[in-house]
């Protein structure tokens, strides 16, 4: 019979400071406690999505450089929110921050640190045929080559990590 | 926050009556206002202008799209104006535009404001996407298309 760190040996919770991933992340830390499992907590600064915005004009150079340096102060901030978490409840963990296109890193990053298990936030409700090819968590799901895990029902993982 | 869940009715304005610059910004402003999306109209015309003055938000084939980071709003707010004859709005190309897209942006929130520009960007990389916005003859119209 396979032992639980047998079955998920490595987990990496993605977290885009959504609340969907912050419950994600809350639910990776109880899990990996309870099963043993190596804790990996990734944020993909997308940058990709700041490149193209000066490739269409939309952005000028400016405008690109004041935004990555805001969205990487946010990543820092929302992986410090995680790793107090993990701290919290006695988990070590590995904080990842990366850049570029989101899914492609994620799926570069599943593989690079052998995880078995991806943790994701609920995804967005789909409400255009659009919504599906450009999600990039849904993306990243449908990419990864190992088993994804969505949390959902939010207050219920709230409570469960203040209980733990 | 999808860039679907920003567009409803009451933030489209079909056809717009603004002649000048100046006015897209004031009228898309004052659907925001009626909206109950902002509080006070000038000083987001201010913010707006203030961002054109760097560089203009027209920009090719009758696209604009005007946008600013402001504590004027607590989260993404947009609005959409189609103005079918064309308006002046010193577009990179020196054509007319058509289709406007007005987001603001509180500073807090960069992450979904630069994913809700590039839904923008890509959405509008489609001729026949832009084609229905501007045929467009209702805001329920231009609703259901990006619903499609």
């Amino acid at each position: 019979m396979s032992s639980a760190k047998e079955l998920v040996g490595a987990i990496m919770v993605y977290v885009d400071g959504t609340e969907g991933s912050i419950a994600a992340a809350q639910y990776a830390v109880l899990l990996a406690r309870a099963v043993g499992a190596e804790l990996i907590a990734g944020y993909i600064v997308n940058t990709r999505a700041l490149s193209d915005l000066v490739k269409t004009r939309i952005f000028l150079q400016e405008e690109q450089e004041e935004y990555q340096r805001d969205i990487e102060i946010d990543a820092d901030r929302y992986l410090n929110h995680v790793r107090e978490f993990a701290e919290s409840k006695g988990v070590a963990i590995d904080l990842c921050k990366r850049s570029g296109n989101v899914h492609q890193e994620i799926r570069k990053l599943v593989e690079e640190r052998s995880v078995d298990l991806l943790i994701i936030g609920e995804l967005s409700k789909i409400r255009s045929r659009r919504d599906e090819f450009f999600n990039e968590a849904e993306r990243a799901m449908r990419g990864v080559a190992c088993t994804v895990l969505i949390v959902k029902d939010e207050e219920r993982v709230w409570d469960l990590f203040d209980k733990a | 926050m999808a860039l679907i869940d920003l567009v409803t009715e009451e933030v489209i304005r079909i056809p717009m009556i603004s002649t000048t610059k100046n006015e897209v910004m004031r009228e898309l402003a004052t659907l925001l206002h009626r909206a109950g999306k902002i509080e006070e109209i000038e000083p987001v015309v201010e913010a707006l202008l203030e961002r054109e003055r760097k560089g203009s938000t027209g920009l090719e084939a009758g696209l604009a799209v005007p946008h600013s980071k402001t504590s004027l709003v607590d989260g993404l707010v947009l609005a959409i104006g189609i103005a079918p004859n064309g308006i002046d709005f010193e577009a990179l190309d020196g054509e007319l535009s058509r289709l406007f897209f007005m987001l603001l942006a509180p500073p807090d929130q960069s992450g979904p404001h630069i994913e809700a520009l590039s839904e923008i960007a890509r959405l509008t990389q489609s001729k026949s996407f832009c084609n229905s916005l501007v045929g467009s003859t209702s805001a329920a119209e231009v609703v259901e298309l990006f619903t499609e």
